[in-house]
């Protein structure tokens, strides 16, 4: 005679592992106590990150900037001056090479050297803007989109300065003209070029001293057919001069920028760093205002990662891991149900940080200067900011998968503990020792990098980006779980 | 034998019987020492010093460095001196055995801060060795005003004793965190919390009395001020003073734990 229940079998389902993992983890008073920690600590790193910060960076209103390399001579009276830019080095959209006309300017007028004069005109090509014209800073034009090789010309009737540009040399469109008022009747005209940094550079002198400054480039353009005449259309045949109103001191090593140039059977090559033009305030202001808002959840983690281990080290060390085995022969699907309610907890435990984390942060940001228009203002409804929320409780979700691994694989509620919080939080501590390369790699490759998430703007420190380094984090994870898997597996309870 | 003399013969008993304790103790040296010698073998003279202009890097706290990652050990082997007891409620036959709590106190003191000083003279000591060897392959030569590290130089002797008592402090302040603590995870996380939270929101504000605030207060950075042989001058807290600091929390951690030993149940 066979028997067989009639009762239905249950005790298989997910569900109903779900079930009793999620009753587990919620009746005990220390996840409680932990979350509390958890969201507390993140938001009480955000109060510290926006009263302990401040900036200038909006003290430094628009600048002019007349940092050039100019090979000039002086024209009395109208006239014009024609050049081909044959070649221009791309260092930048913004690299400029061209034509101009100013009043005598003292060497160095550049940005140190306090108010340049602006009485000038000038016609540039740019490699990403292509044609372009200025006058005075305030007047600006834009010419066809093509970068060099360019045909620019220049002329002078009265005040009135007009910039042509042509493909040929043969027809000419004009780009730009302007009454430039108080142009002395004896002006500088000549060739000029400029390369603005494109972004900052660093060393690190000491672990708590790294120096950034402008990564300054120098841009070669070459000229041909240069050629000036007078307002009789006589061609003036007078020595060219060089002159660097560039001369900006710099400090760090490589910032070899002094500007050139040499004249050969025509040919001119003129090479320089700097610009012409309005910087806009808040120029070199880079810091990441939400990132700063939520990096507090690696405090909070430290929390977490307690709850996390202890999930699965506790069942351990007071037996019921047998029972959970006995209700639940197949063990990868306990450690998957223990996955699956750990991961919603962290990740909604994260989120409900996140958000209470940003909104204190931000005022108190903005009362310290991260003001419009160098730190313009974020709202929780912005793409980057939504990401670096949601992605928060994201990073705490992993992070905490991460530490349940480690737990089931280790067994040990201490080890684990230890080796979590280390792995995660000692890069951050020990790469200030290592080089700026060195401090790279390690944040890279640790788990850590899952926090990239977190960014909202480029930053010279950036070292990877920010779902790339939750792929990162996942490895980390995977690696683990798979580690945890087969341990469950084959060893004893 | 004397209470004293047998307490202390008891908690070294249980400190060299546990098998945690001694790969503890390898841990703190050979952390010490790996991270030391990684460290040193990457930093680069060339990459620090701009032209004309002066290197900041301190060598012999690059040398010590590793003690970044032996301290974790310190806490372990401190906080589990204490924990393990509670988890498995043999501390309940060590209160019986010696009922005047704090003498257990004291020889714990002493069973962990003997171990862990001894761990930590033999790293910081081959940690200085490697350094002196490493460090001029990398461009720190006395040509470039960095003569090779001996611990005849006052500062750099200064920096070897104090990392070592640094250990010795981390491991009694774990001792402490974990007698009010007693669940290990817990104990764990809040001492290596102690220790590395601070640095992480000096990493995070920009306002220099915030950072001096920070550097001065919290208990790895001022304790490390006790590394620093260069630019002593700009240092928010001198060497001394700073570790100082640290022995003040580990003190307060003790006194906090004795009374806790003293008024709660085991």
């Amino acid at each position: 005679m066979t028997y067989s229940s009639t009762v239905p079998s249950r005790g298989a389902g997910f569900t109903q592992v779900l079930n009793a993992e999620w009753t587990k983890l919620r009746s005990l008073r220390s996840t409680w106590i932990c979350v509390a920690l958890t969201i507390g600590l993140t938001i009480l790193l955000a109060y510290v990150a926006g009263s302990g910060n401040t900036t200038d960076a909006n003290d430094f209103g628009p600048q002019r900037v007349f940092s050039v390399q100019l090979v000039h001579q002086p024209l009395t009276g109208d006239g014009s001056i024609v050049a081909r830019v044959a070649d221009q080095d791309v260092t930048g959209p913004d690299a400029k090479a061209g034509l101009m006309i100013t009043a005598p300017v003292p060497a160095p007028g550049g940005k140190e050297g306090g108010d340049p004069d602006p009485r000038y005109a000038a016609v540039m090509v740019t490699p990403g803007h292509g044609v372009q014209w200025q006058s005075g800073f305030s007047h600006t034009a834009a010419g066809s989109s093509d970068p060099a090789p360019r045909w620019l010309k220049l002329t002078r009737t009265g005040s009135v300065v007009t910039g042509y540009e042509s493909v040929d040399g043969v027809t000419w469109t004009q780009v730009g003209t302007n009454d430039v008022t108080g142009l002395p009747t004896t002006a500088s005209v000549g060739l000029f070029v400029a390369s603005p940094p494109t972004g900052l550079k660093s060393i690190r002198r000491s672990p708590t001293a790294i120096e950034s400054s402008p990564d300054y480039t120098l841009s070669t353009a070459t000229f041909e057919s240069v050629g000036l005449s007078g307002g009789d259309g006589v061609p003036i045949t007078g020595a060219w001069e060089h002159l660097d109103t560039d001369g900006a001191p710099r400090e760090l090593p490589d910032d070899n920028v002094a500007g050139s140039f040499t004249e050969d059977a025509g040919r001119f090559t003129v090479s320089g760093a700097g610009d012409l033009g309005i910087q806009p305030p808040g120029f070199g202001a880079d810091n990441d205002v939400v990132r700063d808002s939520l990096f507090g959840i690696l405090i909070g983690f430290i929390s977490m990662a307690v709850v996390a281990t202890l999930f699965i080290t506790t069942e351990f060390r007071r037996g019921t891991i047998r029972t959970t085995f006995t209700a639940t022969p197949h063990r990868g699907r306990v450690l998957a149900a223990k996955s699956a309610v750990l991961a919603a907890l962290a990740f909604l435990t994260g989120v409900a940080a996140a958000v209470p984390a940003f909104l204190i942060s931000q005022p108190l940001l903005r009362e310290n200067g991260f003001t419009p228009p160098a730190y313009p203002t974020v709202s929780l409804t912005d793409g980057p900011v939504a990401r670096a929320v949601v992605g928060t409780g994201l990073v705490l979700a992993l992070l905490a998968l991460l530490a349940l691994a480690l737990g089931a694989w280790l067994r040990s509620g201490a080890a684990a503990i230890t080796v979590v919080i280390t792995l995660v939080v000692l890069p951050l501590v020990i790469g200030p020792f290592l080089t700026l390369e060195g401090e790279a790699w390690l944040k890279r490759t640790t788990p850590g990098a899952g926090m990239a998430i977190q960014q909202t703007r480029e930053r010279w420190d950036d070292v990877i980006g920010p779902w790339p380094g939750i792929a990162v984090l996942c490895v980390w994870v995977g690696v683990a779980m798979v580690a945890a898997a087969v341990q469950l597996r084959r060893r004893d309870a | 034998m004397s209470v004293a003399t047998r307490t202390l013969h008891a908690e070294w008993t249980k400190v060299r019987t546990v098998r945690s304790s001694g790969w503890l103790l390898v841990g703190i040296a050979t952390l010490t020492l790996g991270l030391g010698v990684l460290v040193a073998a990457s930093v680069r003279f060339a990459e620090c010093a701009p032209p004309g202009g002066e290197c900041l890097v301190d060598p012999t706290r690059v040398a010590l460095s590793g003690v970044y990652a032996g301290q974790v050990a310190a806490v372990l082997f401190g906080v589990l001196v204490v924990s393990s007891e509670y988890a498995a409620g043999t501390m309940r036959t060590t209160l019986v055995a010696v009922p005047r709590r704090w003498v257990t106190l004291v020889a714990k003191v002493a069973v962990v801060g003997g171990p862990v000083l001894v761990a930590a003279v033999l790293s910081v000591a081959v940690s200085l060795l490697v350094g002196r060897v490493v460090l001029p392959v990398n461009g720190f030569t006395p040509a470039n005003g960095y003569p090779a590290l001996s611990p005849t130089d006052p500062a750099t002797l200064r920096a070897s004793v104090g990392t070592v008592l640094y250990l010795g402090l981390i491991a009694l302040l774990s001792l402490g965190v974990a007698l009010v603590v007693r669940h290990t995870g817990a104990a764990i996380a809040t001492a290596l919390g102690l220790l590395f939270v601070f640095p992480l929101i000096a990493a995070l504000v920009t306002e220099p009395r915030w950072r001096e605030w920070l550097t001065e207060w919290a208990p790895m950075s001022a304790g490390l001020a006790v590394q620093a042989t260069r630019g002593l001058e700009a240092a928010p807290v001198g060497p001394w003073q700073g570790l100082g600091v640290l022995a003040a929390y580990a003190v307060a951690a003790l006194v906090l734990g004795g009374v806790a030993l003293e008024v709660r149940d085991a």
